[in-house]
């Protein structure tokens, strides 16, 4: 079957386990365009595993994933031009060690999209740019902040123009006064309608900027609904607790 | 006077060889090993247990005798020169040990870097060549120091061969000079100290102008 127009993600099924431990239990969940899709739940519930499973890190053992009208799970999928639209945050940044901020965005934009060194060079200024960080790209990672180097991150994945965006718990690495600048560029990212499924325990980021939460626990999608409805009345007493105990702490 | 009269060209006579066998020998040990060191890190687990018990071998057996062993496997099949079948017989064995060096520093590459290079849809070939080697290549350099210290002293290993290199030709020359053999041979010590002191001094230098700023 071909996914309707605006169903942006499609993930059918779902199964991945290791060893003998089942991390996702035949998991299911579209998101259409310009949704913004936080996924909590407790760790070790398989939420990172998903991400990975959708652009096929991870290989999953059973069930299907489309983005857009393409099935990545389709062993003839070209999955690395699948990839290119599919964006994705680390928890850990991963930026390239060996290159400057500027580097880090051009590589995918010359040897990816196979894009001219002047028009690329000219893309990547504006991914810094849109990521306030215009006056660091001749910056190595190691000379950046965690949150700098976060918001290289966001560029180096915008800069390919994805349709979806993914992130892995963006700002759990990261000392707490540098979650704030993130958190901004992840908004306003929001805001310009971008497609977004993100890890993340950051509750009131989750309120603002959310149209909806998924609650995951032990392999599978729990409980979901629109934030208003999750974070204040949500139909579960084990989704209530849970939201309870990461809305003191943040 | 009669020193620099006659030995000292009769050593760089020497010297030529002795640089062109240790060139060959870290210039093709180091393309086979690097490709080793990838099949071995990315190829398939059966073409892996090959390589690393090609290389458990090289290791564990004198170079001098690896040398004799190659220069007669080669001989058989093809009509190789001394120098040549010999120059190449230290890359073969050189190459063992720079796949170790090549692998380690691979290794040493956290694996994020690949999956964040796979991540915006680069090939695994991409991320080899465009991510992880460029990173792998600093962490090579001492080790590789170490490693061309090594070959350029092996290099004399061909003398068995009957390559005229420096310490043939010191002792060449010490049997036309038997009274004097001590000048030959300890001119010929000044000679590899020199080569292996600049050698790890120009990849000191290197290693500290490709360091990435932090």
């Amino acid at each position: 079957m071909v996914p309707n127009d605006n169903i942006i993600l499609k993930i059918e099924d779902l199964h991945k386990s290791y060893g003998k431990e089942e991390v996702l239990k035949g998991v299911s969940l579209e998101v259409t365009e310009g949704e913004v899709v936080i996924l909590v739940g407790p760790s070790g519930t398989g939420k990172s595993t998903l991400l990975r499973c959708i652009n096929q890190l991870t290989t999953p053992d059973a069930g299907r994933v489309w983005v857009r009208d393409v099935e990545l799970t389709d062993p003839q999928a070209d999955i690395d031009l699948a990839r290119q639209h599919i964006g994705m945050v680390f928890q850990g940044f991963n930026l390239f060690n060996h290159l400057t901020a500027l580097d880090n965005v051009l590589l995918g934009l010359v040897h990816v999209l196979k894009m001219e060194k002047d028009a690329a060079q000219e893309k990547a200024m504006m991914e810094l740019d849109r990521v306030g960080l215009e006056d660091k790209y001749m910056n190595y990672p190691g000379q950046l902040s965690g949150g700098q180097k976060q918001r290289v991150a966001i560029a180096r994945s915008l800069a390919m123009e994805p349709v979806v965006m993914l992130f892995d718990e963006p700002t759990s690495a990261l000392d707490p006064e540098l979650i704030g600048e993130v958190l901004v560029v992840m908004k306003d990212l929001a805001l310009e309608g971008m497609t977004m499924l993100c890890v993340t325990h950051e509750i009131g980021f989750a309120r603002d900027v959310s149209t909806r939460i998924v609650f995951m626990e032990h392999g599978d999608i729990v409980e979901q609904g629109p934030p208003n409805k999750i974070l204040n009345n949500p139909s579960l007493e084990r989704t209530r607790q849970f939201l309870g105990k990461i809305s003191d702490l943040h | 006077m009669e020193i620099f009269t006659t030995l000292i060209p009769y050593l760089l006579r020497g010297l030529n060889i002795t640089l062109s066998v240790t060139a060959i020998a870290l210039g093709f040990g180091l393309v086979f090993g690097t490709l080793l060191a990838i099949m071995r890190v990315y190829g398939n687990p059966a073409l892996s247990r090959v390589i690393t018990l090609y290389v458990g071998v090289i290791r564990s057996l004198p170079h001098i005798l690896l040398l004799l062993i190659i220069y007669f496997l080669i001989a058989r099949i093809v009509n190789l020169s001394p120098f040549w079948a010999g120059s190449l017989s230290l890359a073969i064995i050189s190459s063992a040990y720079q796949s170790e060096i090549v692998r380690g520093a691979i290794l040493s590459v956290p694996n994020g870097q690949m999956i964040a290079a796979r991540s915006i849809g680069m090939t695994r070939r991409q991320a080899i060549i465009h991510v992880v080697i460029p990173q792998a290549i600093r962490h090579m350099i001492p080790p590789w120091s170490n490693e061309a210290a090594i070959v350029i002293k092996d290099s004399s290993l061909v003398y068995i061969l009957g390559v005229p290199e420096i310490l043939r030709q010191a002792q060449y020359y010490s049997g036309r000079n038997p009274t004097k053999p001590f000048n030959a041979y300890l001119a010929v010590a000044v000679i590899y100290f020199v080569l292996t002191f600049l050698t790890n001094r120009g990849l000191d230098a290197l290693e500290k102008r490709i360091r990435i700023p932090a």
